[in-house]
């Protein structure tokens, strides 16, 4: 018969080697923890300088902002920039819209994707395709659509989902900030 | 054993890719720009020899019964490890291979050579085991790159050469030099089945290679003893 030992060994050695690897993980989050939370922030705020240059943005709490709105910052000196997120064709699509004092969209960038390399991903891409997708945006108002939907928007080739998802983000964004201001 | 055969076995007779067929997964997902494979290769080989290293030192007072525990808790320390080091240093590499690095704790390239050698080899061969294996993986992603990107894309070295700034860039906004004109690549390439079929075409191209030389091997043998 086996001896409670040969049980209580393994699940031993299993703990030590955990509790050790759990110690060394405690150690790196400690290390960069402070760096990584400081280059998320400094991501977003390049974002919203890029759609709506400002010298700084104060974060407004809404009651009643539709479920696409994460976030809504007024700038300084006037406009907004609204955080949103939308469903695009291969998982949700953030990003930030800058709207002007007269309700146009001043910019648009887009801070997360997961769209589909070399069609959808453009969208997101500091390439010359993705700078000409995203400044058709520019000075949009109203109700923003993809030409096939009727609006002015031209879709990025083979992603007209992504391209719409980005259209409602722009269009719910410019709704927001008309019930702002 | 010596490190010459080590490095043959990690670059060519048992590549862990392409002989092996281990780690397929990432291999097919991220191999679209030189950018994301050059990322990927180093993580994996620094992760893969970390582990061989403590996973060796550690063989004799592993229990046979918890060792696949131990392996999984040891790796996906140095993943995590990894992982929260390029959020830090490198963001871009970080956001362009998105869950493919958290998903190196389920690679079966670094549980497999943690199973298969360094759990029975001394630290300094799982050392450079780890060394020429991660190697091994790194060349096969750079090359599926190269012909992802070339024909898919149209150019060469994205995301590192031809950025913004300068020509030589480690934050993935290189725009790469363009060798076919925009809009004339085969896009299909870049999507994921474009992966398979680049790697289908590799692995064919590795085994018809491999047994040439072996049939060569084996006439050269028989033509001694006659």
């Amino acid at each position: 018969m086996k001896k409670v030992v040969d049980f209580i060994k393994p699940a031993a050695i299993l703990l030590i080697v955990a509790a050790v690897v759990a110690l060394v993980l405690g150690l790196v989050d400690m290390m960069t923890r402070d760096r990584i939370e400081a280059i998320a922030q400094e991501t977003k705020t390049n974002a919203m300088k890029a759609v709506l240059d400002a010298s700084s943005y104060e974060q407004l709490t809404l009651d009643n902002a539709p479920a696409d709105v994460n976030e809504v910052y007024a700038a300084e000196g006037g406009g907004w920039v609204v955080q949103v997120t939308e469903t695009g064709s291969q998982g949700s699509i953030t990003l930030m819209v800058g709207v002007s004092p007269d309700l146009a969209c001043t910019g648009i960038s887009v801070t997360d994707s997961s769209e589909t390399a070399g069609l959808g991903a453009i969208a997101s891409q500091q390439s010359t395709a993705g700078e000409n997708f995203r400044s058709q945006f520019v000075g949009q108002t109203g109700t923003v659509a993809v030409t096939k939907d009727g609006g002015t928007i031209n879709a990025l080739t083979g992603a007209t989902i992504t391209s719409r998802a980005i259209s409602t983000g722009v269009t719910s964004a410019l709704a927001l900030c008309e019930t702002l201001g | 054993m010596n490190a010459k055969k080590q490095l043959t076995e990690g670059l060519i007779t048992n590549n862990p890719v392409l002989v092996q067929q281990i780690g397929l997964c990432a291999t097919m997902a991220i191999s679209t720009s030189l950018f994301n494979g050059i990322g990927m290769g180093l993580s994996v080989l620094i992760i893969l020899t970390c582990c061989n290293v403590v996973i060796s030192a550690i063989r004799k007072i592993i229990p046979g019964q918890v060792r696949l525990a131990i392996f999984v808790v040891v790796i996906a320390g140095f993943v995590t490890i990894v992982d929260l080091l390029l959020k830090a240093f490198i963001p871009a590499l970080s956001s362009a291979l998105g869950v493919f690095i958290p998903l190196i704790v389920v690679n079966c390239i670094i549980i497999g050579r943690a199973e298969a050698f360094s759990s029975k080899e001394s630290v300094f061969l799982s050392f450079r085991d780890g060394v020429f294996q991660g190697l091994g993986y790194t060349c096969v992603l750079v090359l599926m790159c190269l012909i992802r990107e070339l024909l898919g894309s149209g150019t060469i070295g994205g995301g590192i050469l031809n950025g913004a700034s300068s020509f030589v860039t480690l934050d993935g906004t290189g725009a790469g030099i363009r060798i076919i004109p925009e809009g004339f690549g085969a896009g299909a390439l870049v999507l994921p089945f474009g992966g398979f079929l680049t790697l289908g075409c590799l692995m064919a191209v590795m085994q018809f290679a491999l047994r040439k030389s072996n049939e060569k091997k084996a006439r050269k043998e028989k033509e001694v003893k006659e």
